[in-house]
């Protein structure tokens, strides 16, 4: 995919923030304008002093913060989230959002034990099958959503709504109770999300290398490679974009399916995480992964941010609900305090410029 | 029967001159000639009457979500569901427990107006103000909504006030003019009158361009907090006919009634880019997505019957937006080739 020969200042030159920032030359002056350049560093020097904050009020708080099981169960969920939150990344450095995630997480947790317990297919041909049908719903998203311009909370929200229908369905007349299907988990992938990391002998669950990997291999996609480039350079001004011969078309399918194939891999590590199947195992995604791209400092207009911020946003996010959960606050009520810091964060530094500014 | 056909007709022409009124209206068709043959009851008096008190708080929701929609960009308030929750469980619970008592029908239903204006003109004022999008600020809401509901009420419980249970289902409201069926015509009249004020015409202007509404010197702040504050309006009569519709508090239905009522809206033929979106369209949107799951519950699917509904709303929800966007395209081509510009 890196192509040596192609500009490297396509994603640069066409960046949201440049353009803001020259139109801010005529607005602010000295200081205000220094804070404007920096914007993208504030977040992140926001989000570590956040973090830092975070953890020395767990470690106050909150007994056995520190314990070796409370630090492997967080590894685990931060990477479970940080997993997921990729798709909504990308898709938010293009101006979308994937609402299909929630749904695909469920399809996928439920489709692979559907797989596997009753229909006797080998695990490992079960996996490839609910990644094909990941892909699928990827592609369907990405090209309708590239048709729709700035439709793409409702598309994926109608394929995602009718793909958990459909599994539902297909799955319905097997060992059904309450929305849980049972069978034997295979073994393989309930090592995977153990906390302890149970056979794989690591001592932490071996979902966080796989997350460990996929961060890397996404931070230098976006950095280095030319599709990672051609992201933000559509994002951040579809116009100059296609002037670059940037395939809107593709980077938007590019997009979505790897939202889609994230989704179900962290779907299938939930089911070796909890054991059975559950057809809203997804839900808390719909906005987990909203809330840890929007705290990373990626904004949803597209162009800015980066897969990095969403790191630090998971970690937030998790030390955060630890904190919380700590704290003997309901799930509920975590919701709330969740509510109420996405406001002051996001006010921090993903304003929107005034429209005198704006070109 | 004539006037329903002339109401057809008139319906036809308008949806004519709108394109984006042509996808919800011939599925509007499609679904109520479904109707005649699956379940012919809707169309007798008692029938009409629960068709509207059934779908009039997804009609004021949709509703709701219009002006903000319109205001855009990606003007989309997650918050309606569990707002409309937060005034539902007013209603029921928190009149009592602030002593006022909810026997006052006018009481209660300024109450809900009013709670909904003023968290409304607040959702409205921080992303004015502070210059947020939409969907944070709506999603920070719903977040803390939904979390406060479920804090103050962690079940499905209480009963609504007696009157408000009555519009909807004493023997009397079984006819066509049914106490749900004036509350819509009233929220009608008012849109009407909203949608050919100044107001509505600056909001449209700076959904459409912020920056031309800005140097036409419209006051964008004032218009972006009016605009929620009417959503706000709608939200509190959702509510009521919510109350009325259940007949108690359920803190959990909010999430799910977000979802539905923005696919009412979409399937309505609203731009989520801003500027284009229209209360005909919302409403025929709302009928629409209310008569699937109606439709749907006449076949005996047994235990996947929800998730044939889900399927089905999801499958419609795409096809009309290819649709819509298929036909806004053709029309788009035609006036090229009339040479109009455009």
């Amino acid at each position: 995919m890196a192509k040596s020969s192609t500009p490297n200042g396509i994603g640069r030159s066409a960046s949201a923030s440049d353009v803001n920032a020259e139109a801010s030359e005529f607005g602010r002056t000295g200081l205000r304008r220094r804070m404007a350049t920096l914007a993208p560093q504030r977040s992140l020097i926001l989000g570590v002093a956040l973090l830092i904050a975070l953890v020395v009020a767990g470690s106050v708080l909150v007994p056995g913060f520190f314990s070796v099981n409370a630090v492997r169960s967080m590894l685990l969920s931060a990477s479970l989230l940080g997993i997921v939150a990729l798709g909504q990344t990308l898709c938010a450095l293009i101006g979308g959002l994937d609402l299909s995630i929630p749904f695909v997480v469920g399809a996928a947790n439920v489709s692979l034990l559907y797989l596997t317990a009753n229909r006797g297919i080998p695990s490992g041909i079960a996996v490839l099958i609910v990644i094909g049908i990941a892909v699928i719903v990827g592609v369907i998203n990405g090209l309708i959503s590239h048709r729709q311009q700035g439709q793409s909370l409702v598309v994926t929200l109608g394929t995602g709504t009718a793909l958990l229908g459909l599994t539902q369905i297909i799955t319905t007349n097997s060992i059904y109770s309450g929305g849980t299907i049972r069978g034997t988990v295979p073994g393989w992938i309930t090592a995977i999300a153990t906390p302890d990391g149970g056979r794989s002998g690591f001592g932490f669950a071996p979902s966080v290398l796989v997350w460990l990997v996929i961060a890397v291999v996404a931070v230098l996609l976006l950095s280095r490679t030319w599709t990672g480039r051609a992201i933000y350079a559509q994002g951040g001004n579809p116009v100059a974009a296609r002037r670059a011969l940037i395939s809107e078309r593709g980077i938007w399918v590019t997009t979505f399916t790897i939202s889609a194939v994230m989704a179900a891999i962290a779907g299938m590590f939930l089911l070796g995480f909890s054991g059975s199947a559950f057809y809203d195992i997804g839900q808390p995604y719909l906005f987990t992964t909203v809330a840890a791209v929007l705290i990373g400092g990626t904004t949803l207009i597209g162009g800015r941010g980066g897969y990095a911020q969403t790191v630090l946003g998971v970690a937030i996010l998790t030390v955060l609900t630890v904190v919380l959960v700590g704290l003997n606050l309901s799930p509920a009520a975590q919701e709330m305090v969740l509510g109420m810091v996405l406001i002051p964060l996001v006010a921090a530094y993903a304003r929107l410029p005034h429209p005198r500014l704006r070109v | 029967m004539s006037s329903v056909r002339r109401f057809l007709a008139g319906l036809w022409r308008t949806s004519r001159r709108q394109m984006s009124l042509l996808t919800p209206f011939a599925l509007l068709v499609v679904l109520l000639i479904l109707c005649a043959i699956r379940s012919p009851i809707l169309f007798s008096g008692g029938g009409f009457s629960g068709l509207v008190g059934e779908s009039a708080p997804l009609i004021l929701a949709a509703l709701a979500l219009t002006p903000i929609a319109i205001a855009g960009p990606a003007g989309i308030d997650l918050a309606v569901g569990p707002l409309m929750n937060f005034i539902n469980i007013g209603i029921v619970i928190g009149l009592s427990q602030l002593g006022w008592g909810s026997t006052n029908p006018v009481l209660v239903v300024c109450f809900a107006i009013g709670v909904g204006v003023l968290i409304g003109i607040f959702q409205g004022a921080v992303i004015a103000l502070l210059r947020l999008q939409t969907v944070i600020v709506t999603l920070a809401g719903y977040l803390i909504l939904a979390g406060l509901n479920l804090v103050w009420l962690s079940e499905p419980s209480g009963t609504a006030p007696t009157w408000l249970y009555d519009w909807l289902w004493s023997p009397q409201a079984q006819q066509v003019f049914s106490p749900a069926l004036f509350v819509l015509l009233g929220a009608f009249v008012l849109w009407a009158l909203l949608a050919r004020s100044t107001f509505f015409r600056n909001l449209r202007l700076m959904g459409s361009d912020e920056r031309t509404a800005y140097t036409s010197g419209v006051r964008l702040v004032a218009t972006r907090i009016g605009a929620h504050a009417v959503a706000g309006v709608y939200v509190g009569l959702a509510a009521v006919m919510y109350t009325a519709l259940i007949g108690s508090a359920d803190p959990k239905a909010g999430a799910a009634f977000t979802l539905t009522a923005v696919t009412a809206l979409v399937l309505g033929g609203a731009s989520l880019s801003g500027g284009r979106a229209s209360g005909i369209g919302a409403v025929l949107g709302a009928v629409d997505v209310w008569l699937i799951s109606y439709i749907l519950t006449t076949f005996r699917f047994g235990m996947a019957a929800s998730y044939v509904v889900q399927l089905a709303t999801g499958v419609v929800l795409v096809v009309a937006l290819v649709a819509g966007g298929l036909l806004t395209d053709l029309a788009r081509r035609r006036r090229r080739m009339r040479g109009q510009t455009g």
